[in-house]
């Protein structure tokens, strides 16, 4: 079988002692996105079970799937939690859930659970789209930014990439961060001009101008697709339209926050440390989902 | 009175008015075309309305500009407004500037007009430059329908017009109110009607409308501005509405641009037309030069309590964007809420539809006539 070198890790834990004896007081909530699926069963602000798997050609079904799998075990079954609630690009196609709740307010929510309430400042790197989000001293959203256009599909292009040039999608940041030196990164416009840009490069190197390492060549690439997320986290600066101020402690969810390529070159513009935590970053969103499901 | 319908219908009005009147029918792109000119020589003033609609043509002939003029251009191509007898252009975007040009030059002999308007239009001589202008698409006229467009006709086309303006003016004040009673769609659609109809049956519409209105009960809703390239049908009102929410005013082209100002009737007809299109409310790129546009944004989003600003721009429009940097700024320094987006007729729901609902949510959290001051912090 061919290697799938796209392919990143899929992952689930129960908690078993975490109080599944009273499923009815527990939520979950449900992250559809474009690329990934994740579900997350809450109770009394605490994290009991969770999954996080790759979407099919159903979304439905994905979603009903990652849920399943994050209750896997259990011996409670989703109609005994008081309240589901479904984010994501295809929240509107699942029809299991009492509510669907936008994906701004979930990773708004999922990230303060997550990184505490120093957070002010959150992106959140997907699959399909990247957002920014700054919010109160409380939980709430003061202010978002969603990229758009051709720049969306930030984390599917690394795939694509690590797809054709056989590397490794959990191999190609640290690989990247081997360079020396960042070059220029590739075209900024859209993930098509900068893939073709990328592959170019990768042609015989004796063509190459300038002469690049491998290295060279992926810190290229994942500091244009850094570029473009500050871009969209640019915007919402809170102080003056048009600087890039980075307001209180910084949280980055979403696939992309496990490629150290994106978050080193994105802590290193921005000039600050974004906060860490013991979840995985992609489960904000459901994480979110189920706090505010009720 | 369904203005949807008005708008749905507006080929086979103006085929109907042809028949009815026996006269000639006159297509517009830009706002700043002086319609009462037109209505004088006793032609119908009928705007170019964009649509949904898969583009199938346009290609061919224009490439890379903003959806809307693709549609624009694909409608004309195939023949869908074959009643236009000529076309008038306005200084201005330069995207409808290449529509005017593909539907004049694959139809020779159509009548066209270039009007040229000043983009400095403050400056000493800008109100002579067009009143110059507007002679010279004034015997244009006259030589083309064999009229004189005499001092008696102006005077009726501005009296005509600025009784449309003042009943446009009047429903809008009425979205004001606590609990408006008109929506954001509907409101859209009455003044995209208003664009396309005889103007002297649209005041007849207008007041029995107005009549109606006083009868009606009001609703509350997040309220909203709506800012950005012109929207040409109420799709996204409708939207809006979907999720809870009401334009209750706006600062688009096809919007209160369109009717704020009045004319201010003097000796001189044509320079009382100039000093109009030149006093309107500016569009970004008659705007550079004082950059009055923000403030004026500001100063509706206050006088309409507004609980926040949505700025929709239209991928490739390029004289949207131009001043974004200061609107975002006299907005965020003044304190009210806003999102920006850029969008496409094209773009699906969903997407657009995710901008809206997560505006609306982070709004709704705070507005406590809304949600009651003593609810909770979360959302």
């Amino acid at each position: 079988m061919t290697h799938e070198y796209w392919k990143w890790p899929e992952s689930s834990r129960v908690y078993e002692d975490a109080g599944w004896k009273a499923p009815g007081e527990a939520t979950a909530g449900v992250d559809i996105g474009t690329t990934s699926a994740q579900a997350a069963v809450m109770l009394g602000g605490r994290l009991l079970g969770y999954s996080n798997v790759r979407v099919g050609a159903d979304f439905r079904k994905s979603a009903k799937d990652a849920l399943d799998l994050a209750m896997a075990g259990t011996g409670a079954a989703p109609a005994d939690l008081a309240a589901i609630a479904v984010t994501g690009f295809a929240k509107n196609s699942v029809d299991f859930a009492s509510k669907a709740i936008d994906e701004v307010q979930c990773h708004a929510k999922g990230a303060r659970f997550m990184y505490g309430p120093d957070v002010r400042t959150l992106i959140d790197m997907g699959g399909q789209t990247v957002k920014a989000i700054r919010l109160f001293d409380w939980d709430r959203v003061r202010d978002f930014m969603i990229g758009d256009k051709c720049a969306t599909g930030e984390g599917r292009r690394i795939e694509v990439l690590c797809d054709i040039m056989h590397v490794g999608i959990t191999e190609i940041g640290p690989k990247s961060l081997e360079a020396e030196k960042d070059p220029e990164p590739v075209s900024t416009t859209c993930w098509a001009f900068g893939g073709t840009e990328t592959l170019g490069l990768f042609g015989r190197p004796e063509f190459r101008s300038p002469k690049m390492s491998e290295a060279e060549i992926y810190a290229s690439y994942l500091f244009s697709i850094a570029w473009r997320i500050i871009g969209v986290a640019g915007r919402l600066s809170p102080l003056d339209v048009g600087k890039i101020e980075i307001d209180g402690t910084l949280g980055l969810t979403g696939g992309l926050a496990k490629n150290p390529g994106i978050t080193a070159r994105i802590e290193r513009e921005l000039g600050v440390k974004a906060a860490v935590s013991e979840y995985d970053p992609m489960l904000a969103g459901a994480i979110g989902a189920a706090l505010l499901a009720r | 009175m369904d203005f949807k319908e008005l708008v749905a219908g507006r080929h086979e009005y103006a085929k109907a008015w042809k028949a009815r009147k026996g006269g000639k029918v006159i297509g517009w792109f830009e706002t700043y075309f002086p319609e009462e000119l037109a209505y004088a020589a006793g032609l119908l003033p009928v705007r170019i309305l964009a649509e949904h609609e898969p583009d199938i043509i346009s290609d061919k002939w224009i490439y890379a500009a903003c959806y809307p003029v693709k549609d624009m251009a694909n409608q004309l191509l195939l023949g869908r407004m074959d009643y236009i007898d000529g076309f008038v252009n306005t200084e201005g975007c330069q995207w409808m500037f290449n529509v005017y040009e593909v539907a004049t030059n694959n139809a020779p002999q159509l009548f066209k007009h270039y009007l040229f308007l000043p983009d400095y239009t403050e400056s000493k001589s800008s109100k002579d430059v067009l009143r110059s202008e507007l002679d010279v698409l004034k015997t244009r006229f006259e030589e083309w329908l064999g009229v004189t467009i005499t001092d008696e006709a102006l005077d009726n086309a501005i009296e005509v017009y600025n009784k449309n303006r003042t009943l446009l003016r009047t429903i809008c004040e009425l979205r004001r109110a606590d609990k408006p009673v008109i929506l954001g769609s509907e409101f859209m659609n009455l003044l995209l009607a208003d664009q396309v109809m005889d103007k002297a049956e649209m005041n007849v519409i207008l007041e029995q409308f107005l009549a109606e209105l006083q009868a009606r009960e009001g609703r509350d809703m997040v309220r909203l501005m709506l800012i950005g390239s012109e929207t040409w049908d109420s799709k996204l009102e409708e939207l809006i509405e979907s999720l809870g929410g009401n334009v209750v005013i706006d600062e688009l082209e096809n919007g209160t641009n369109y009717f704020w100002n009045n004319i201010y009737p003097q000796e001189d007809r044509l320079m009382a037309i100039s000093l109009r299109y030149l006093g309107r409310n500016n569009h970004p790129v008659k705007d550079s030069n004082w950059r009055r546009r923000p403030q004026r944004i500001f100063e509706l989003a206050e006088d309409y309590f507004v609980d926040g600003a949505i700025i929709a721009k239209q991928i490739y429009c390029h004289p949207h964007g131009t001043d974004n940097y200061e609107v975002w700024k006299i907005l965020r320094e003044r304190n009210i809420q806003y999102h920006y987006f850029e969008r496409d007729m094209t773009v699906p729901k969903e997407e657009t539809q995710l901008h809206l609902e997560a505006f609306m949510n982070m709004l709704r959290a705070g507005i406590t006539r809304l949600v009651g001051w003593h609810n909770k912090i979360e959302i």
